[in-house]
């Protein structure tokens, strides 16, 4: 019997205590990998890419280098870059990217991709940040240097650990 | 979003719950045979009513933003065997967090029913010592709110505010508790509670936060209640 009461007081004293439990990874963001035709891993080799957008108030929100005072999704360059990752929009039915890539003679190719999503706010605790996830329902680019881009995983939320898009480079860049 | 889990699954871990509740009473099978046999003497089985309620669920609703007002009436059979109805209002009012702005709103009656053993071994004296299991039952309706949750790379206004969300919750508890005999029919006690969740609907939105008689979402809980009971 004492030891029933020893075990439930220590587990009173657990009680007590507070914790929160919020995701370590809080961030929503889309995960994007770099494909040859024959679905092997590809890089940016030579190349240099840019991908920027625009914000919701119509500010040309973007970055290249040429373009100033606005803002760079991202930025990559080198054999190393075979995925990368972008943010998303929270309540936009429709994200349009600009990816520009300059390839080793200094030559520039820009193509526009469009991300349909559907959008669903979440909700962990009264401690935790309010966010977004998202369904992707369809994806489209123009051709100038995206040969395809296809959805891997239509589900972005807190998983890091994926790929959501497929993104298939031309190989004559 | 949120998963049901099939209804064998939510057995078994109910099963597992009574199991534990019997192993942890260090228990041998006479002596489990004997929890569930009536003594035999003079003593009539039924021996009257009590009802309680809580003082700490009060005590939290007002230091903090989230309690409980909770009664229950037992029954007691041969001073062995109680028979007990829970009922209570669960209660959260979580305005604005200072940190992450969210609002969060949700007051309903949560139920459970279940029984409580004297393990005492002189089961008819004044002060009793029990364990005991429950089973419990809420549903309830959340407001989430977050005004004004700003994209940080769009720049857009994001907030959202969800009203009336339904959602419930299915728990089973293990109990320890004291009763202490102060004077006439008045007792004074205490238990806690092991809490353990069996199935859950959160809604749409991922998890909820309070879950009135339960406490904070999560696959467990401990909690403690302080009883006034009086004989009837």
């Amino acid at each position: 019997m004492r030891k029933i009461i020893v075990l439930f007081l220590i587990g009173l004293a657990v009680a007590a205590c507070t914790s929160i439990d919020c995701p370590v990874n809080n961030s929503v963001r889309t995960y994007y990998a770099l494909k040859k035709a024959d679905g092997t891993p590809d890089t940016l080799n030579k190349d240099t890419m840019w991908v920027w957008t625009q914000r919701v108030d119509g500010t040309d929100t973007v970055i290249s280098k040429q373009t100033q005072g606005n803002l760079e999704l991202n930025y990559f360059y080198g054999s190393s870059a075979s995925s990368f990752d972008l943010p998303i929009s929270y309540t936009q039915p429709e994200d349009v990217l600009y990816m520009l890539v300059r390839n080793a003679k200094g030559i520039n190719y820009l193509d526009t991709i469009r991300i349909k999503k559907e959008n669903y706010p979440h909700f962990e605790s009264v401690d935790c940040q309010a966010s977004y996830f998202h369904t992707i329902t369809g994806v489209s680019a123009t051709h100038h240097v995206v040969d395809s881009i296809v959805i891997n995983n239509p589900q972005v939320n807190y998983e890091q650990n994926t790929t959501h898009f497929k993104l298939y480079l031309k190989a004559n860049r | 979003m949120s998963k049901i889990p099939h209804i064998s699954s939510s057995i078994s871990r109910l099963t597992v719950s009574l199991l534990l509740l019997l192993v942890g009473m260090g228990s041998t099978k006479a002596q489990v045979t004997k929890m569930f046999t009536l003594e035999k003497d003079s003593i009539p089985l039924f021996r009257g009513f009590s009802v309680s309620f809580d003082l700490v669920g009060p005590a939290m609703l007002m230091l903090s933003d989230h309690g409980e007002y909770e009664g229950a009436l037992r029954v007691n059979l041969h001073d062995q065997w109680f028979p007990i109805f829970e009922v209570g209002i669960g209660k959260a009012n979580h305005e604005k967090d200072e940190v992450t702005e969210i609002t969060y709103k949700t007051t309903a009656p949560y139920f459970r029913i279940g029984m409580d053993w004297n393990i005492l071994r002189n089961k008819h004296q004044s002060n009793r010592m029990y364990a005991g299991f429950r089973y419990a039952f809420t549903s309830y309706k959340v407001d989430i709110i977050r005004e004004d949750l700003p994209d940080p790379v769009w720049q857009s206004q994001a907030g959202f505010g969800v009203k009336d969300m339904g959602c419930s919750m299915h728990w089973a508890e293990i109990v320890f508790g004291i009763d202490a005999k102060v004077f006439g029919p008045l007792h004074l006690g205490w238990n806690v509670r092991y809490k353990r969740r069996i199935v859950n609907n959160d809604g749409d939105l991922g998890t909820t936060w309070y879950v009135p008689g339960f406490g904070t979402n999560d696959s467990d809980n401990l909690a403690a209640n302080f009883n006034v009971i009086i004989d009837i």
